[in-house]
């Protein structure tokens, strides 16, 4: 997996690096602005970028400006955002029309290392990534009359799952119950939720948080 | 202003001229109906020459009254043809056309006495040279009868072409004037006083007089002698219009007395302006207060007025009591005409517009007041922010490069479970501190909403709010950081009460531009009467809103819901 990353703190940027490397991915680019890392996605595009949505020179929204652009003109490439704040309006302007190869997690999460490199390698293959805080939001939020009611704790959690961007034998894993399983589960759940079901996994969790989203 | 002495010499003299060309119709040989003849005359030149010092009297500044007498007497000048004596006839026939002259240049000359433009000296010039001296040219080729002690060689015939040249000549000058007047009219829109109107009117009348009266003598038209009585008629109405226009500033005074009493009872200092506007006549009147201790002057509520430059439609004029500036009265430079009146209205204000200075003042001092509000209040943002941007790019930041160490840490001790443990367990601790410096610094500034806009942070703010709420943001681009910042407190503060207050089951957040404005509103179906007073939370939010020049209002009532709105200025 070849990865460029985008982030103004020496300390992260060197740690994270070094974490990819562990991993067995390829660093291929290590910028500190948006306009570095443009200019490597152009030159040569890896499979997916690591971008801090908070960057030089004003630190207000180059990084995201910068995930967006890489959005549009190369699709191929996954886009990871990572911030210390999780925000449901950056969440929905990020995944815009398609949740294919992008991910927003709060900066946090990198610590837990094998958890964000499998959520790297989701949106590096063109899955999606979301943070539980966004997923936590949606499906707490409060609704008139919450279709959500009908779902068992059990559906809810593979809801969330499904939401964060987790493939169906991730959610397996995660649960510790079969694939099986988990088909049977989010086909009750489109079920209960009246949503049609969809073909790919990416296109599913735009679906859900939509229909979160009200 | 001249001595009087000089005036009542004038003024005898001019009786003199008068009875004199009285006399000289009287004994003459050539002059039909004498007395008529008389009459009408001295019904031109009385007029001009005891206007003329009346005006010159009252404006001494100007030199349209000397002018006026100077005309008055050419035209005596031109009577003394009446005479037998033929030195005397002679002089006076040389003058004979120079009052149409002299008229077109008091007509363009006023009120300053002065011929402003190049245009205007020219045609005056033309006129003079073609009055005298053309007439002086036909006097030497022997025109004008036999009394000409001027002839030199006797050309009748060419002096009769000369005078039919002369008139036509003149009659264009007049019409031209005619022209220039109206030119002028249309060019310097006032509201100007109707004597002014009359007077232009009289004037433009008077050298279409002339016009019509020399066309008719160059072609000996048969009615000759009726257009000139009607022309003399007319000529001598114009002095009595500008006397009007005089004495109507003199009526002006009474206004002044109706401002005495306007002041007595206890005018508003909102309303002097008005009152002040009403006495002058002057509806686009401005009045300023001078402000000596902030060094500027103020509107009657203290907000700062820029003295325009004198031009050709504003004026100033400084109102001073005891040798110290009060205010300035910026007006139509018509109000130059009577400087009586202005001085008179000033006068009768002076305590009221002490009032108003102080009013001014206090007003001054509130916008003072309002605008260091508003800078502690940017600044207090200010640092807030960068504290916020200090703790993110210092605590935040290596607190999270320390999880990630731990989490790699992890890893290598992949076998050694009881490390594991306690790694995962300093990461959880690491990840709760984060959470807790996360919201601190939410508190300081929310960062989301200054990078990255009101409407993406208000999202959030409304996804996990504790009812449902429908949120409608209608904002063409982004607003001024402090105004973002503002809004998204106003809306976070209402949210969090309806949870803690409201028993609401449904709520409703807009954001839009009205008018200059940016209009917050929340509104909510719960039980209503939230008190406004108990509590920062609200009041806290009121001060922000005031402090960027907004409002805050609030209405409540029980079991009605609750609307919180917000109106925040924004150019």
């Amino acid at each position: 997996m070849r990865v460029a990353i985008a982030e103004d703190s020496v300390l992260l940027r060197e740690g994270l690096a070094r974490l990819l490397a562990d991993a067995g991915s390829d660093v291929v680019a290590q910028c500190s602005t948006g306009d570095e890392l443009l200019d490597e996605v152009r030159m040569s595009p890896p499979d997916v970028v690591i971008v801090d949505i908070r960057l030089p020179p004003t630190h207000n929204d180059e990084g995201m400006q910068a995930a967006l652009e890489i959005r549009r003109r190369h699709p191929m490439v996954g886009v990871l955002v990572l911030s210390q704040y999780v925000e449901l309006g950056l969440a929905m302007k990020l995944l815009a029309d398609s949740a294919e190869g992008v991910g927003y997690l709060l900066k946090d999460r990198i610590s837990d290392v094998e958890e964000f490199v499998a959520a790297l390698q989701r949106v590096a293959s063109g899955g999606s990534a979301l943070d539980p805080i966004i997923v936590s939001t949606l499906v707490s939020r409060r609704r008139a009359h919450d279709p959500l009611e009908s779902l068992t704790p059990r559906e809810r959690e593979v809801l969330e799952l499904m939401a964060a961007g987790s493939s169906n034998q991730g959610i397996a894993d995660r649960l510790v119950i079969t694939v099986r399983a988990v088909e049977k589960y989010v086909s009750t759940i489109f079920g209960k939720l009246d949503l049609p079901s969809s073909g790919s996994e990416s296109r599913r969790v735009l679906a859900v948080l939509l229909f979160l989203r009200g | 202003m001249p001595r009087a002495a000089v005036l009542w010499s004038i003024a005898a003299l001019g009786l003199t001229a008068g009875s004199l060309s009285f006399a000289l119709a009287l004994t003459s040989d050539h002059v039909n109906e004498p007395a008529l003849q008389a009459t009408l005359m001295d019904w031109v030149t009385l007029p001009y020459i005891f206007g003329g010092l009346i005006a010159w009297w009252r404006r001494p500044e100007s030199r349209f009254g000397i002018l006026m007498v100077l005309a008055g007497f050419t035209m005596f000048a031109s009577n003394l043809a009446w005479t037998n004596i033929a030195v005397l006839h002679s002089v006076g026939q040389t003058c004979d056309l120079l009052p149409a002259a002299i008229l077109l240049h008091v007509f363009l000359a006023y009120p300053t006495g002065r011929l402003e433009r190049a245009l205007d000296r020219a045609l005056v010039l033309f006129a003079y040279v073609t009055a005298f001296g053309l007439e002086l040219v036909g006097m030497l080729l022997g025109g004008f009868g036999p009394n000409n002690v001027l002839e030199i060689t006797s050309e009748p015939h060419a002096a009769e072409l000369l005078l039919r040249a002369q008139l036509l000549a003149l009659s264009a000058c007049a019409l031209t004037g005619v022209a220039i007047l109206a030119f002028r009219r249309r060019r310097e829109p006032r509201p100007a006083r109707r004597s002014l109107a009359l007077l232009t009117n009289s004037f433009s009348l008077g050298l279409v007089m002339i016009a019509v009266l020399f066309t008719a003598g160059a072609f000996d038209s048969p009615g000759f002698e009726t257009i000139r009585r009607a022309t003399l008629l007319v000529l001598g109405l114009t002095p009595v219009a500008f006397l009007s226009g005089l004495l109507g500033a003199r009526l002006a005074r009474s206004a002044v007395g109706d401002l005495f009493v306007e002041l007595r009872s206890d005018l508003a200092p909102a309303d002097l302006r008005d009152a002040l506007a009403r006495a002058l006549r002057d509806p686009s009147l401005e009045l300023a207060y001078w402000l000596p201790l902030f060094g500027s002057y103020v509107d009657v509520d203290g907000r700062l007025v820029e003295l325009p430059h004198d031009d050709a439609s504003r004026r100033t004029t400084m109102i001073v009591r005891d040798s110290i500036r009060v205010a300035a009265l910026i007006h139509d430079p018509v109000l130059d005409d009577e400087p009586e009146l202005l001085e008179a209205v000033s006068a009768a204000a002076g305590i009221a517009l002490e009032n108003g200075r102080l009013h001014a003042e206090l007003g001054a001092r509130l916008e003072e007041l309002r605008a260091s509000r508003a800078r502690v209040l940017e600044a207090g943002q200010q640092e807030r922010q960068r504290l916020e941007r200090n703790l993110h790019d210092g605590a935040q930041q290596r607190l999270i490069a320390l999880a990630l160490e731990l989490g790699l840490l992890e890893l290598r001790l992949r076998d050694d479970v009881d490390a594991r443990q306690v790694l995962k367990e300093a990461r959880r601790e690491i990840a709760l501190s984060l959470e807790e410096l996360r919201a601190v610094a939410h508190g300081m500034h929310p960062a989301v909403v200054s990078a990255h806009g009101l409407g993406v942070a208000l999202e959030h703010l409304v996804a996990r709010a504790p009812v449902p709420v429908r949120l409608s943001v209608e904002l063409p681009d982004r607003l001024p950081g402090r105004l973002e910042v503002a809004a998204y407190y106003v809306v976070s503060e209402s949210l969090a009460n309806i949870g803690k207050h409201a028993h609401a089951s449904a709520a409703t957040v807009g954001v839009a531009r009205n008018n200059g404005h940016v209009i917050v509103e929340i509104v909510d179906d719960g039980v209503g009467g939230a008190d406004t007073e108990d509590g920062s939370g609200l009041r806290g939010l009121a001060d922000r809103v005031e402090a960027l020049g907004g409002s805050l209002r609030i209405w409540t009532s029980h079991g009605a819901g609750t609307c919180v709105r917000a109106e925040l200025p924004c150019a």
